[in-house]
């Protein structure tokens, strides 16, 4: 039925079969919505939040979200910047993850702050020293980059190319990707370490506190390093998966060790740093804010396995896989250190969100506890099924590996 | 956000912060907005049909832009960059010159496959004819032929209407798909044939000496069209050429003989259109 949409010589499955595939997800995001809904016309009385403990399951799994995002921006400076062009095998598919991460990201924080139409308020009158003005200037700007990006693919599309127009435009935006390229990476690099720099400027909470190297505190680097090391271990995992799903080859499989070699070569950098920061933190950050670094793992279950877990077993572990030619090129290595990368990044995200507030920071203050409502656990699933829609969509109708064809062909 | 809002300081952070975000803000606005008047610029210069081909040409995959001289045996690898034109190839004149020494091309049929060597033919399966009266016939080569079949419809370009190389010929239409025939050369339309006629255009070429160095001929297009059935063989997997090396025939509706989808897709990639 739908076949002129697709494109030549691609194999999809029978519409049938492709709406079947799409009518659980549409049904969790009919479902999420609804729980959107109560929050955004109830109010924020419908999430387990409160003043004391204001970043949830949203902050959370939107930074993370965001990092695991970060694969769009990084494979784009790879691609367009640095002309590494094997990597554009994946570039259309990062987009399209990068576009589904950062919308569904939007989204939630919209539910979150909370009166959407007011969301202009924040660009009207922006207070320039916030480190969240700067994210939410920064994602407006990068996500509207992205639709840019995305803008390309859709009208690369069989039927939509037969229109002159589109296609000449198509062809344009092509030529200057390499422009949008530099410009969401300059607004990445901000968005992600502002995100961590929110973190480390809270005096207030001396477990995210960090001293700062010229204006900005030390997580602001550490988020970039992270996402960055990240980024290209996500795309490689959604490659796989889809490769699975659908039961086609769609990469060669160099491309996913040059992916999982990015990966670890961020990640080994990102270890180091985080280890310094880490022991600069204990011994002199801690100490001057008149705490022993270990009153702070003293509650479970935030002990001292979540730093070691964090920094070895889903840090350092990874990295070295991933640095590891022999063992990067089993597939079961590759994707499990990639599997471990990104968990150790939802880790990372998840202790400076949850743990960070859980924690007392005053003597009168007791250590909090916090589960998400069922309000707030349907919106974020309303983002899972709204970015597997979106992709399914354009897996089926746009190009999103160019060297599928081309591999069926062998 | 403006000076004139309420809160705006003429402030370093003020002025850093804002001017950073206006100076992306234009950066992507400028982007966007040049390509959209480039693109009306070409679409009103009717350039739609070149960066038609620009683009099919860069989304082949690589082995459909062999160089000809590779598949002629002069050079061992070469992947063709100028979008089969050799007229802007600086290589094309080297090659050619090493060519002439050689004098083992193959000339003739193929399979019992007809390869009329009177006519030059291009690499999306046309063929070019210089006529006596100066004008150039322009027909679908034994192979494209059998590949198109007995097209249901035929949309053929209007008397006078100017084609360059490369840009849509003609399109047929069978199986619920749209197939397009690439032109092999540039000229204006001056009568228009079918599958019956044996040809589908006359044109008048652009000049006196029509440039048809980017057409193969001889025995360099008996070699070409070797591996192109080669390459149907690997691409129609359903057994409608199964023993062309056993000295089986092609057979002689491809449109009939392989299952809708496949038909298209085999037809966009024989035909370079991905």
């Amino acid at each position: 039925m739908d076949r002129s949409y697709i494109a030549r010589g691609l194999e999809r499955c029978t519409t049938r079969r492709f709406l079947m595939w799409l009518l659980p997800w549409t049904l969790l995001l009919a479902f999420g919505l609804y729980a959107a809904g109560l929050c955004l016309f109830k109010g924020l009385n419908q999430t387990n939040m409160d003043n004391r403990f204001a970043f949830g399951l949203w902050i959370f799994l939107d930074l993370t979200v965001i990092a695991l995002g970060a694969g769009a921006f990084f494979t784009g400076f790879l691609v367009y910047i640095l002309r590494m062009h094997e990597l554009k095998a994946v570039i259309n598919s990062a987009v399209v993850i990068g576009l589904v991460c950062y919308s569904g990201a939007v989204t939630v924080l919209m539910v979150d702050v909370g009166q959407p139409l007011r969301a202009w308020f924040t660009f009207w009158h922006p207070n320039v020293h916030s480190m969240l003005t700067e994210v939410t200037f920064c994602i407006t700007c990068y996500l509207t980059v992205l639709a840019i990006e995305y803008l390309p693919l859709l009208l690369k599309n069989r039927r939509l190319r037969q229109v002159p127009s589109f296609l000449v435009f198509e062809f344009e935006l092509h030529r200057v990707m390499y422009v949008l390229a530099g410009v969401g990476t300059f607004l990445s690099f901000f968005h992600q370490g502002s995100l961590g720099g929110l973190y480390g400027v809270l005096r207030g909470r001396p477990f995210a506190f960090r001293e700062a190297l010229g204006v900005w505190p030390s997580t602001f680097f550490l988020f970039v390093l992270s996402a960055a090391a990240v980024g290209p271990s996500f795309v490689l995992l959604t490659t796989w998966l889809v490769e699975k799903i659908t039961g086609h080859q769609l990469v060669e499989r160099t491309v996913m060790q040059k992916l999982g070699r990015l990966s670890g070569v961020l990640l080994i950098v990102y270890v180091l740093l985080k280890t310094i920061d880490t022991l600069v933190w204990m011994n002199r950050t801690v100490p001057g804010e008149g705490f022993s670094p270990q009153q702070f793992y003293g509650f479970e279950p935030f002990g001292v396995w979540i730093l070691f877990a964090e920094i070895v077993v889903f840090g350092l572990l990874p990295a070295v896989v991933l640095l590891d030619a022999r063992r990067r090129a089993s597939q079961a290595w590759l994707l499990t250190a990639a599997g471990f990368a990104c968990f150790g990044v939802a880790l990372n995200r998840f202790v400076m969100t949850i743990q960070t507030l859980a924690l007392p920071t005053l003597p009168f203050d007791r250590f909090l506890s916090y589960w998400p409502s069922w309000q707030e656990v349907g919106t974020f699933l309303a983002v899972v099924a709204y970015g597997v829609l979106v992709y399914s969509l354009s897996y089926r109708y746009l190009i999103l590996f160019p060297q599928e064809r081309d591999l069926k062909a062998r | 956000m403006f000076p004139w809002v309420n809160g705006f300081k003429w402030d370093a952070g003020h002025v850093i912060f804002l001017g950073a975000f206006y100076t992306v803000v234009m950066i992507v606005l400028a982007t966007v907005v040049r390509a959209l008047v480039r693109s009306r610029h070409h679409v009103r210069v009717e350039k739609v049909e070149a960066f038609r081909w620009k683009q099919d040409f860069h989304d082949l995959p690589a082995r459909d832009r062999r160089c000809r001289h590779e598949l002629n045996g002069e050079v061992d690898s070469r992947l063709c960059e100028n979008g089969f034109d050799c007229r802007s190839c600086a290589k094309h004149p080297e090659f050619v010159q090493a060519a002439a020494a050689r004098a083992d091309l193959p000339k003739g049929e193929l399979f019992g496959f007809p390869m009329p060597l009177d006519r030059l033919y291009h690499r999306g399966h046309t063929w070019v004819r210089k006529e006596k009266d100066g004008t150039l016939s322009v027909g679908l080569d034994e192979l494209g032929a059998r590949l198109i079949g007995k097209p249901e419809r035929l949309d053929l370009p209007e008397l006078g209407q100017h084609l360059n190389a490369n840009a849509t010929a003609w399109s047929a239409a069978r199986n619920g798909a749209t197939i397009r025939v690439l032109a092999p050369i540039e000229g204006t339309v001056l009568a228009t044939g079918g599958p019956d006629q044996g040809w589908y255009l006359k044109l008048r070429p652009d000049g006196p000496q029509p440039d048809t160095r980017h057409l193969l001929r001889d025995g360099e297009a008996v070699r070409w069209m070797s591996r192109e059935l080669d390459r149907l063989q690997l691409l129609a997997t359903h057994g409608a050429c199964p023993a062309l090396a056993d000295g089986g025939a092609l057979v002689e509706d491809l449109g009939a003989a392989l299952p809708k989808n496949e038909w298209a897709a085999v037809c966009g990639e024989m035909l370079l259109e991905p």
